[in-house]
């Protein structure tokens, strides 16, 4: 077998992930233009929710992906009816410390709930199949399935619906929408729990396929998250998912030659290239200039 | 003994504080990258002090350095990751893109220092810089300990003062004309990216002797000692106490370390849970950040406006040394000019709500000052 098409396959699946989580954080940028440190929690959030309730639902796998996406919408909901309307009009950088800070309260108040050691998530990986090429296991189908599902569910949801179109008219300009008739505050406060709802999912995604994870599983993955958002360019939710493809194959074809301990040093560099040549996307033809929000 | 240790550390902390206050203060540039320049400043300094490694421990260097040579020599390593950094981040990036960048540098210093062994001892770290010094200065371990305070103290307050000195020389003003609107401080001929080039390897040298003074108080270092997170305690000090303003940034550290962290360890922790209080502790500075940014982003003390309001500099200003220093002289007009910006533009500046009430008690002086700084070119 071919160790190389073994890692694109993995990376496949690092990337499905990935592109649900970079979805939600764009698609939170688009709306609020703000950047949500506090999203690796959702996706922490999610995982946890998924976690507290396997003893319920017995390892069924659709209960645990609907109640952490149910959970990580509650949390959608609640960060910016909490905190990001209560800034609105400040400045961008003032939001992210904010949300920074939400991101620290999560984390450790995960930790007095469930400890700062890891928790095991034992979910059955199922069976190798030989997919074309590639070597998934059945959760990894699942996931990527599930990624593909969701992505043409969110690209018909902003073409064809009403609630879309607002989405896309609020993040082009608020104020305009608003004197449009659309009723801004409740689009976003929609575009929120629809995020939180993604992420949650990518939350319990990530979960299963690590394994074990702790407080910080999502603040780790934030990293991650925001390099394949700005790959793809911010605010851009089809181009996001290309750029989570660019960055899941990079580090996870990076990682398995040297050690995978280091694929955030390489996303890293990934991420210092892309904010020197192409700060707006690599799908935009745009020279260097200085890029502020 | 136990409020010596305290009161060590927080001085340490404000040492920190104040250098972070002239990036993201005046600069107005939030940076995640600093807990790794107070960490590298440490590491440097142990391994540039205790000595050959003995296997299996394994670091760099290994060098049997005085303490305060080594102190020296970290500091100028951590100004040259600085360097680095800085050049890549502050070119064209600012707000999120900057803040994205330098939590994608910390957290690749974070897994390099953790998982290359080679370098700093992995996971286990470095360690064996016990009261260096001690036995020439002949004192004992507590007598010792008293000595460092002072020492912390001392050095505290010369950064006190030459902050302060430079918070009012033309450079802070210029710093800090460039935060308010870049477009009118590179109007008025300020190179941009320079200034706060500058301000960020100052900063930085300030984080790189901190991390020294923490390689002699807690005697080891490794990975456990620093997380990129410890820094948001830094940032809520400094809000607590007022960005921007010296004198507020060290009240709020004394504040934020000895109110919050030592009140909360009188709290009941569950004794099969050791990690409840600090966790509690951490929820606390998250809620403090929140709260102040929302309700009051000016903390306790205000920032000073730039303009040098004492009566006696109503004549020409000594050219003193830190304006020979950073040869910034040039610098004084740039004041004036981004308190029209801000009063012009005050919903949009950086934050807006904040600094509305000073600009508008700055255009009333201004009036007065124009043609003062005007004089000074």
């Amino acid at each position: 077998m071919n160790t190389f098409l073994v890692t694109v396959g993995v990376g496949l699946a690092t990337a499905a992930i990935l592109a649900l989580s970079a979805l939600a954080f764009t698609l939170e940028y688009a709306v609020s233009r703000i950047a949500n440190f506090a999203h690796g929690e959702f996706l922490t959030i999610g995982a946890y929710a998924a976690y507290s309730t396997q003893g319920i639902f017995h390892e069924n796998v659709a209960a645990a992906a609907v109640i952490a996406a149910a959970v990580g919408a509650v949390a959608g909901l609640l960060l910016n009816a909490l905190v990001i309307e209560q800034f609105r009009g400040r400045s961008a950088i003032t939001v992210l410390i904010a949300t920074l800070g939400v991101a620290l309260i999560v984390q450790n108040v995960l930790d007095m709930i469930y400890g700062a050691a890891n928790v095991s998530y034992s979910y059955p990986q199922g069976s190798l199949h030989h997919v074309g090429p590639f070597l998934w296991t059945t959760s990894d189908i699942e996931v990527i399935v599930s990624a593909l599902v969701v992505a043409g569910l969110i690209y018909l949801l902003l073409q064809q619906t009403r609630f879309g179109k607002a989405i896309r008219a609020v993040s082009q300009d608020r104020a305009l929408a608003q004197v449009s008739g659309i009723p801004a505050r409740r689009i976003i406060m929609g575009t929120w729990v629809l995020a939180g709802a993604l992420a949650g999912f990518a939350g319990f995604a990530l979960a299963a396929t690590i394994g074990t994870f702790g407080p910080l599983l999502g603040f780790n993955f934030l990293l991650l998250t925001i390099t394949a958002t700005v790959a793809g360019g911010l605010g851009r939710p089809y181009a996001t998912l290309g750029g989570a493809l660019i960055v899941g194959l990079a580090i996870q074809i990076a990682g398995t030659y040297t050690s995978s301990a280091y694929e955030l040093v390489f996303a890293f560099l990934l991420l210092v290239l892309l904010m020197l040549f192409r700060p707006n996307g690599v799908f935009v033809r745009r020279s260097s200039v200085t890029v502020r929000a | 003994m136990y409020w010596v240790s305290v009161f060590t550390e927080a001085g340490n902390f404000a040492i920190l504080a104040l250098g972070l206050d002239v990036v993201w203060g005046w600069g107005g540039d939030f940076d995640l990258m600093f807990y790794g320049y107070l960490a590298l400043g440490s590491y440097m300094t142990f391994v540039l002090s205790i000595g050959k490694p003995t296997p299996p421990v394994e670091y760099i260097i290994g060098w049997h350095l005085p303490v305060l040579i080594a102190i020296l020599l970290a500091i100028v390593v951590v100004v040259c990751l600085a360097a680095v950094i800085g050049a890549i981040a502050l070119r064209n990036l600012r707000g999120i893109y900057f803040a994205v960048t330098t939590l994608g540098a910390v957290s690749a210093l974070y897994l390099l220092v953790e998982n290359y062994t080679p370098l700093f001892d992995g996971y286990n770290g470095v360690y064996g810089l016990i009261n260096p010094g001690q036995s020439a200065l002949n004192l004992t371990y507590n007598g010792y300990r008293i000595f460092f305070l002072v020492a912390v103290f001392v050095l505290l307050f010369l950064s006190y003062l030459l902050v302060q000195r430079l918070s009012r020389s033309p450079f802070g003003r210029m710093l800090r004309s460039v935060r308010e609107d870049e477009r009118a401080a590179a109007a008025y001929g300020r190179p941009i990216f320079f200034t706060k080039y500058r301000a960020y390897l100052f900063g930085a040298a300030l984080a790189g002797l901190t991390g020294g003074l923490f390689a002699i108080f807690i005697s080891a270092f490794n990975p456990s000692a620093w997380t990129p997170q410890e820094l948001l305690v830094i940032y809520a000090a400094i809000l607590v106490g007022g960005r921007g303003n010296p004198r507020g940034v060290i009240l709020g550290v004394f504040v934020v370390y000895i109110g919050f962290i030592e009140l909360t360890r009188y709290l009941p922790s569950p004794a099969s849970r050791p990690d409840f209080g600090p966790a509690l502790r951490q929820v606390l500075i998250g809620l403090a950040i929140i709260l102040m940014l929302r309700f009051r982003p000016e903390g306790i003390l205000r920032e000073r406006p730039g303009l040098d309001t004492r009566p006696e500099s109503a004549g020409r200003p000594p050219r003193g040394w830190v304006e020979a220093l950073t040869g910034t002289a040039r610098g004084a007009a740039a004041a004036p000019a981004s308190q029209r910006a801000a009063g012009s533009s005050g919903l949009r500046s950086d934050e807006g709500a904040t600094r509305e009430g000073d600009a508008s008690k700055a255009a009333r002086r201004r009036a007065g000052q124009t043609g003062r700084a005007g004089d000074r070119e």
